[in-house]
């Protein structure tokens, strides 16, 4: 939707942009399912442009290193401080490194990498893309008989797939350090103890969930945000819509994703 | 000039929701023929072109191509950015299979052609504005099209760089016995390039001829057109 039909919508009744706001959603996730599909396909044929995909895995991984690195460093230390005041009152202050950890592999990890990567790279896929749909440069590629999936989706998706997983790993694990260095301050736990109380709380499930979280969060941010960016029209006003949008779209779509990932794998039975 | 037609426009209809963009087209090109597509902003020239070069379907009408190969000259060049001259034209060469040496053997050819070889490894966002047109042209010709379509080829850019521009197209069109459209509305482009031209006004096809033709005519709509006159049937249709 271009911004002059935002604009001539802004003064209908709120039961019409309700209907509205619906198909916009729906369509949108006709647009995600049917990129997901012809993305699948180029993969699985191995149809994937490696160069490309290593080009797009440093803009996305690591050049979101330093700030996913902030990042979980402070919520992680934050956290922990939360946790060693409440433990240390209950007198289970050598449980302190268990329960970080746990926050962290199971939610804190996954959450912060993809919070971080959509604000990130998912608003600038969506500029870029858009970019290219208003300045022809798409039209350029289906003249010249390249698909823009072939070429602008599936190198994202291979990228993500790797960098995300590894940047919610990295993430976990500056977590992790953070609880150390908190609860040997804070609660005068040694590091030994904190690791011990580690090793006895996390299960491998823990850790396949862990990654389950990241690659769907690689899935929500590459496709919605090139959903959106490749179906896109108007001008310069219109690429900032398209931004926002997907920053919405995708951080929405992660925590709901996660409540669900979470509900059907740790749900008291 | 060939007897048998390189492209035929058959009655093409276009409409997006109520707005009818294209009522009832209809022209043929020969091999090494220029043609020039004039008419004022919004008349539905660059949509007939995104028809005839497959990026839109017509709602009715057909055009039928004795050739695949279509090179088209986006009116802002569209290169992308990501990647430097030589890969934005090796792209185009992607589904010959081609080994890396013959491509930089075409490559170097075509931009020879446009003077722009010393560009090779050169980003688009490096060049000036007539560079990244004459890169445009040379990713246009990479496979040695049949139909090569410009959008405004020559839209923003100065006097002395559109004629530069207007050279090569008639360099490009010899070189290529291509049959050839060029959507304008400079006057310098119409009357110096093309073989022949289409005026289309309000989706319709108003008159057509030589350029020679067009600036003696007549007709109301070639005389408001040629002139840039405000008296005349187009401007009294838009007010």
């Amino acid at each position: 939707m271009t911004a002059s039909q935002t604009k001539e919508k802004r003064f209908v009744n709120p039961l019409q942009i309700a209907e509205d706001q619906m198909l916009i959603g729906l369509t949108l996730l006709g647009q995600v399912g049917y990129l997901m599909w012809r993305t699948f396909g180029y993969m699985l044929r191995l149809q994937i442009d490696w160069a490309e995909s290593t080009r797009q895995g440093y803009m996305i991984g690591v050049k979101s290193l330093v700030v996913v690195g902030i990042t979980a460093l402070f919520t992680g230390l934050a956290m922990s401080l939360q946790i060693s005041r409440e433990l240390v009152t209950f007198g289970a202050d050598t449980a302190i490194g268990g329960v970080v950890s746990l926050a962290l592999v199971r939610e804190i990890g996954p959450i912060t990498a993809g919070v971080i990567v959509a604000g990130r790279v998912g608003s600038s896929i969506a500029a870029e893309l858009t970019t290219m749909m208003i300045t022809e440069q798409i039209d350029a590629l289906k003249v010249m008989r390249v698909d823009p999936i072939k070429f602008l989706v599936v190198p994202r998706y291979t990228a993500a797939l790797i960098v995300i997983p590894t940047l919610s790993t990295y993430a976990m694990f500056l977590g992790l350090l953070a609880g150390i260095f908190i609860a040997k301050t804070a609660a005068n736990v040694p590091p030994e103890a904190f690791l011990d109380s580690v090793r006895q709380t996390i299960l491998d499930r823990d850790f396949a969930v862990h990654y389950l979280k990241s690659i769907i969060n690689a899935t929500v941010i590459i496709f919605f945000s090139c959903a959106i960016g490749l179906n896109t029209r108007g001008g310069a006003e219109d690429v900032g819509i398209a931004t926002t949008r997907a920053i919405v779209w995708t951080m929405i779509s992660i925590f709901i994703l996660n409540f669900v990932v979470t509900s059907l794998t740790y749900a008291p039975r | 000039m060939t007897a048998e037609p390189v492209l035929q426009v058959k009655n093409i209809h276009k409409a997006f929701g109520d707005r009818k963009i294209l009522e009832g087209v209809s022209f043929d090109v020969y091999a090494g023929e220029m043609l020039g597509l004039i008419g004022p902003s919004g008349c539905g020239k660059s949509t007939l072109l995104k028809i005839i070069c497959g990026l839109l379907e017509p709602d009715q009408g057909e055009v039928i191509r004795r050739s695949d190969d279509i090179g088209l000259v986006f009116q802002g060049s569209a290169l992308l950015n990501s990647l430097n001259v030589r890969n934005n034209l090796a792209l185009a060469l992607d589904r010959r299979n081609l080994s890396k040496a013959e491509e930089d053997k075409i490559i170097r050819e075509k931009l020879d052609l446009v003077e722009l070889s010393d560009f090779m490894y050169a980003s688009p966002t490096r060049l000036s504005g007539g560079q990244q047109k004459r890169t445009s042209f040379a990713r246009a010709i990479v496979n040695d099209p049949k139909i090569i379509l410009y959008d405004e080829p020559t839209t923003g850019l100065d006097p002395v760089m559109s004629t530069v521009i207007e050279d090569y197209m008639i360099v490009l069109s010899h070189q290529l016995s291509a049959a050839s459209i060029v959507v304008t509305h400079q006057f310098s482009t119409w009357t110096r390039t093309t073989n022949r031209v289409v005026l289309m006004f309000e989706g319709k096809i108003v008159w057509q001829g030589t350029p020679e033709e067009g600036v003696k005519s007549d007709n109301p709509f070639m005389q408001q057109f040629a002139s840039g006159s405000r008296e005349g049937p187009m401007l009294a249709a838009k007010l």
